[in-house]
């Protein structure tokens, strides 16, 4: 693949303790699979301590933007792995604390020469312990001391926004160390992971190269007949379909109770059914087995026409990309036909065995976030509100008076440490109405909110039905002659309110009353960004040279039918 | 399951035609023989031959002859 026309960049360093060959060939594949273009500075074998602690190492160097810290026990205890066993239960206490320090002193010495995300690979407990059955009985026994150190990881995890762990037991468990480890691997060459392993943690460690580049999935497009539930409705009935108390149709609920946990996290999830509407619908909503419920549904589109036109109708009333689409089909068919219309949609070939479903829907790595926000939490609530909105413009005749009926409300916020991770969550993944399409991480926004030369704000947007939350963000460069608006962008799920021009005004008449004289802006197109494309124009920005100008003694207008608050 | 089909697992890993593989053939003649790949020729060898090698074995091949016989040694033939 060519890597020039990759349009996403990242840098990644791997540092780790032990002989991990592979584990760089095998991401580099799979983020140039994902249009990601990959480069990678490997630390010398077991060099970790020195490229983390000399602030002029290759590591600082390279200035990575994520960074995985792979130890293991063996290597972190040194002498000590075999010796923990015989010393005190006091002698162990205080190793556990030196090795803590170590630890700590590591990550803080990263987080004063890079601003890269760390994630570090928490300890193995290994599966045998001389002490055997009474090990748990010992007052600090050693898998205590290794867990010690793990939770204090743990800990500092919780109160750094950099730092992430991945728990190498949680691999362990899903493995299973007999298979991960192998003594001669391990003694040729200090190998600790089995090379046929090396793919599955290569697997495992894109779940967070995936939300660090902004490309996770949002939405769950399921088919109904053996796909929710087992049989078809229109043909066995209402009372014949399986779902629930057969151990087939257990299977069914069981992966319905997971996609109902990812809805809770998020995830929006929708309906590509080919069915009479009728008895779908009488089995979503009155089937006493039924865990999805048509509250849970942003988008249903049941009917007889092709899957794809359907899959294209979703993604428009959602307003979301396909790209950020995954698609559950038992039928082969259907899953051929939209990897062929829609590529860029992650379709999940469904087994004819229902048992297998939920644990395929566990192993996608796609739907991991870095932060989860109040917005997220509360979005499947927010979808079902869109389908009412929906609903209730087809049932007012012009725009401008749905508009005025919809009571919008739009408070404008100066960015805080609570409103941090969602602003920089926007500039990650907001792409259409996105004029300048600059992508920030949360530590550079919290530096520009600290910066007296930017103002960085965002808007919360209110309407009859509900609560939209943080969906717009605007971040300007200021000087005395002139403010640029360098990033100006609104989630594409209240698009086309009038919510732009309300931000946009108040930003006009913010600068007004700080005796500019004019405010500039850029709009840098991109493949997705279209829709933002006419906005500065349509305003009345006018285009001088590089800039879109605005000159602060024209009117400002503010649209009648908004309410805006500001702080 | 013989033992001619050595030369062509030797060929698979290491990405060689098989007309080029001989009993002589070693990391000095074969480029990508390198300790890793030699890893993983041991692996591709274990799972075709139903067979686990020990550490002496691994460390005592010099040349593809070499692995010929001490999979001999495990009975195969």
């Amino acid at each position: 693949m060519d890597d020039l026309k990759l349009d996403k960049k990242l840098k990644v360093a791997i540092l780790s303790s032990f002989t991990l060959n592979g584990l760089n060939e095998i991401l580099h594949v799979k983020c140039s699979e994902l249009g990601i273009r990959y480069q990678s500075y490997l630390g010398g074998y077991n060099q970790y301590n020195q490229e983390l602690l000399n602030s002029k190492s290759g590591l600082y160097n390279f200035s990575p933007d994520v960074t995985f810290l792979i130890i293991d026990v063996r290597n972190f205890l040194g002498d000590s792995f075999h010796y923990a066993h015989d010393i005190s239960d006091d002698e162990r206490k205080t190793l556990a604390k030196e090795k803590i320090t170590e630890l700590k002193n590591l990550i803080e010495t990263f987080e004063n020469n890079s601003n890269s995300k760390l994630i570090i690979t928490t300890l193995n407990v290994p599966s045998y312990s001389p002490n055997g059955i009474i090990e748990t009985k010992l007052k600090f026994g050693f898998y205590e001391m290794i867990e010690d150190i793990n939770n204090s990881l743990r800990h500092i995890s919780k109160n750094h926004d950099s730092i992430y762990i991945y728990d190498f037991r949680q691999f362990i468990s899903k493995f299973g160390e007999k298979n991960i480890f192998d003594y001669r691997q391990f003694h040729l060459g200090d190998i600790q992971i089995t090379f046929n392993f090396i793919p599955h943690l290569a697997n495992d460690l894109m779940s967070y190269i995936k939300p660090i580049s902004g490309i996770n999935k949002k939405c769950i497009v399921l088919d109904l007949d053996n796909t929710l539930w087992g049989g078809i409705v229109g043909e066995d009935g209402f009372d014949g379909i399986e779902l629930g108390d057969t151990p087939n149709g257990k299977a069914f609920v069981e992966f319905q109770k997971e996609l109902l946990s990812l809805w809770n996290k998020g995830i929006i999830l929708a309906i590509n059914s080919k069915n009479n509407v009728e008895d779908a619908m009488k089995v979503i909503s009155e089937h006493p087995n039924m865990i999805l419920r048509e509250k849970n549904f942003a988008n249903i589109q049941i009917n007889w026409d092709d899957k794809a036109i359907n899959l294209k109708k979703i993604a428009d009333e959602i307003n979301i990309g396909l790209n950020s689409m995954v698609f559950f089909d038992d039928d082969k068919i259907n899953c051929e036909r939209i990897k062929q219309e829609f590529p860029e949609v992650l379709t999940v070939d469904l087994p004819n065995d229902p048992s297998q479903f939920s644990p395929i829907l566990k192993e996608l790595n796609d739907f991991h976030v870095l932060q989860r926000t109040e917005e997220d939490k509360k979005r499947g609530e927010m979808y079902a509100q869109q389908r009412e909105r929906n609903k209730f413009e087809k049932s007012v005749s012009s725009i401008d008076d749905f508009l005025k009926n919809l009571n919008i409300q739009v408070n404008i916020k100066k960015s805080n440490d609570f409103l941090i991770p969602r602003i920089s969550q926007l500039t990650l993944k907001t792409n259409q109405f996105n004029l300048t399409t600059k992508r920030y991480q949360e530590e550079e926004i919290r530096n520009l909110s600290n910066n007296e030369k930017f103002t960085v704000g965002c808007a919360q947007v209110l309407d009859k039905f509900g609560d939209n939350g943080i969906t717009g963000v605007f971040i300007i460069a200021k000087n005395e002659k002139f403010w640029l608006i360098d990033t100006f962008l609104l989630s594409c799920r209240i698009m086309g309110r009038g919510v732009e021009n309300a931000i946009l005004s108040q930003i006009l008449k913010d600068a007004k009353a700080n005796g500019v004289d004019e405010v500039k802006a850029q709009f840098i197109p991109t493949q997705k960004n279209k829709p933002a494309e006419n906005f500065l124009f349509d305003y009345g920005f006018k285009k001088q040279e590089n800039f879109w100008v605005y000159k602060l003694n024209n009117e400002i207008k503010i649209p009648n039918y908004l309410k805006v608050e500001t702080e | 399951m013989k033992l001619d089909d050595v030369n062509t697992i030797v060929a698979k890993v290491f990405s060689m035609p098989e007309s080029e593989i001989t009993d002589e053939s070693n990391p000095e003649t074969i480029e990508s023989w390198d300790s890793f790949n030699g890893l993983v020729l041991v692996d591709e060898l274990e799972n075709h031959f139903k067979i686990k090698f020990s550490i002496s074995e691994i460390t005592d091949v010099k040349n593809v002859a070499d692995i010929k016989r001490h999979i001999k040694n495990h009975n195969v033939s």
